[in-house]
């Protein structure tokens, strides 16, 4: 009891009311539907939870460097089309596994490259890039799902270490990677700075396009192992693969406290906003409302907890240019 | 009088077609306050931010220790001993005061080739200085947005001293504070001074520069018009030749 105590101070304000909302909605939803509390819904939302929540570690990243990517989603489904194609030409299987955060590093750079070299706001500038690659998707797909994948990625991600799917030490790792990032070196500090104030970063002697780069090239490489694993559980890759992805991490990090206009982040917040939102549609899905609800929800809770932190002073878009308004 | 620290020859600064600065000559030297006077848009800031590595100037040179120097970054800047405190604090809000104090240069140890901080020592360090400063602030943790006006100052000053800075730059560092706090800062001014680092104060409070500059030059319209020893002038003369009505200054203003 103590320890639970103790684990609960460490939890701000704001992780607290994630924390009791998640159980909130699961004592609701439990009510209403029969199937929501059993052992295999709840791996189904722990299932649906992997690829958000790796994405949701780079926007993270993204957003308290007062940057973001909207094209985050479409870049794990081309990352996914790398990771369908190789394991469709019968590539060594453990070499499949990095093609993934490989493609997704490459166009996480090509990301950076548009919009700090090209001194783009990051929400247009990857705006753009979400036109340009969703065409790269159809084009490369010629229109036809990547399906009946080899299963050798699945095998290798379910393999077990310690009783335990090696896929969960995966994701445990690269929480832990990002964590110490963010609080244990400089550059998570210049990445708060830079959140704060590029310009008072820059006085400071931060070398902000630096830093900005790691930022998208990381968030790029986590999207790309956020494809590895989609590939591995669904062993196909469609159209429209990854689509939502992005307004998804963007409202789960948004509801876990880091500010949309940086300097400001709470990684536990991120896994308890995707565990949120994930129960959440779940849950919904299960009492009968259609899947197209869903971005509808995810839309709204978005545009509210921005709202209410407006009313509460703890954001304001006042002083930003005209890409703000 | 011992030797100039820092030697500038000849500034001059356009942006676009205005002329903010033009042939600026300035000597500042160690265990010296200099303080920079003159109007609002007379040149002042830029003046620093071009000794400090934020501006690269049009024309002139820079010695530093006897050597020239050319800064393309605040970073050169602080590699040559210049640390410049501006106008529109260059504070992080959302970071603590240690690190604040440490941004850019913080203190790192290698774990399997990844630089990890070492913050427990940047902490430690940092309670010393506030403490050496006075500065009244308990908790180096604190975030800097939580701070009052001479608070900030304080880490501020605090940074440059630990950035071994033998020239510290302050532009209007009074300016936003009440009584007590400008005390607080005015005092830590004199500190500096007496450490022997070189201080350059920007200010328009007269009676504040009287109590700690030695020495005291004026800008008006760009130009350097004029450059005095506390003990050589009066309050009434400086403002003078700030506003221009001071005979000086009307001739230089005529001849050209
Ligand atoms: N980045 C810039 N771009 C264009 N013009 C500038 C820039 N910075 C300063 N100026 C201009 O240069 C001139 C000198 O400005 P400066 O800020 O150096 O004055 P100052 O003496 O510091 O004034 P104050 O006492 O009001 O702070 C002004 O006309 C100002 O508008
Ligand atoms: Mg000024």
């Amino acid at each position: 009891m103590r320890r639970l105590n103790q684990a609960m101070s460490t939890l701000t304000g704001r992780e607290l009311i994630l924390l009791a909302a998640c159980v909130a909605i699961t004592i609701a939803f439990a009510s209403a539907s029969p199937v929501f509390a059993t052992p295999e819904n709840a791996a189904t939302i722990m299932r649906n939870s992997v690829e958000l929540l790796l994405i949701g570690l780079g926007m993270t990243l993204l957003l308290a460097m007062g940057g973001i990517d909207v094209s985050i989603g479409v870049v794990m489904g081309l990352a996914a089309i790398a990771v369908g194609r190789a394991l469709g030409a019968d590539l060594d299987p453990a070499l499949a596994t990095v093609i993934g955060p490989l493609t997704g590093a490459l166009l996480g750079l090509v990301t950076a490259a548009v919009v700090v070299l090209g001194r783009i706001p990051a929400i247009v500038g990857t705006l753009g890039l979400l036109g340009i690659y969703r065409t790269a998707i159809f084009v490369v797909l010629g229109g036809q799902w990547l399906s009946g994948l080899p299963t050798s990625l699945t095998e290798i991600l379910g393999a077990s270490l310690a009783g335990v799917p090696l896929s969960f030490w995966m994701i445990a790792l690269a929480y832990l990677a990002v964590w110490l990032a963010l609080r244990r070196t400089s550059f998570g500090l210049h990445l708060l700075a830079i959140g704060n104030s590029e310009e008072k970063a820059r006085l400071a002697g931060i070398s902000v396009i630096k830093v900005r780069f790691a930022a998208f090239i990381i968030s790029g490489m986590l999207a790309g192992l956020a494809a590895t694993f989609y590939v591995a559980t669904y062993r196909n890759v469609e159209m429209s693969t990854g689509s939502t992805l992005a307004l998804d991490a963007i409202a789960a990090v948004v509801m876990g406290g880091t500010s949309i206009l940086g300097g400001r982040c709470s990684l536990i917040g991120t896994v308890l906003g995707v565990l949120l939102l994930r129960i959440l549609q779940n849950g919904l899905l299960l009492i009968g409302v259609p899947s197209l609800w869903q971005t509808v929800v995810t839309g709204g809770l978005l545009i509210a907890v921005l709202s209410l932190e407006v009313l509460a002073g703890r954001l304001s878009f006042s002083k930003l240019g005209w890409a703000g308004r | 009088m011992s030797e100039a620290f820092l030697v500038a020859k000849g500034i001059a600064k356009r942006f676009g077609g205005l002329t903010a600065l033009s042939n600026v000559d300035l000597e500042i030297r160690a265990g010296e306050v200099l303080a920079l006077l003159g109007d609002n848009g007379a040149g002042k800031s830029t003046f620093i931010k071009v000794l400090a590595g934020a501006h690269p100037p049009s024309e002139g040179q820079i010695l530093v220790a006897g050597q020239p120097v050319s800064f393309a970054s605040p970073k050169d800047a602080a590699a040559s001993g210049i640390a410049t405190i501006f106008q529109e604090l260059a504070l992080s809000e959302n970071l603590s005061i240690s690190e604040n104090v440490y941004l850019g240069r913080e203190l790192k140890h290698s774990v399997l080739g990844i630089p990890f901080l070492r913050r427990r020592e940047m902490k430690q360090r940092v309670a010393e200085l506030l403490k050496e400063l006075d500065a009244h602030i308990s908790d180096p943790e604190a975030p800097v947005g939580s701070l009052s006006g001479g608070q900030r100052q304080s880490v501020a000053i605090c940074r440059a001293l630990n950035l071994n800075a033998r020239l510290v730059i302050m532009d209007e560092p009074t300016a936003a504070l009440a009584v007590a706090e400008t005390r607080k800062v005015l005092s830590l001014i004199r500190k500096l001074a007496e450490r022997g680092c070189a201080v350059v104060l920007i200010s328009h409070n007269i009676s504040d520069v009287f109590e700690v500059a030695d020495r005291m030059v004026v800008f008006r319209r760009g130009r350097k018009v004029a450059e005095r020893l506390r003990a050589e002038t009066e309050p009434e003369e400086i403002v003078a030749l700030i506003t221009g009505a001071h005979p000086d200054v009307r001739a230089l203003e005529k001849a050209q």
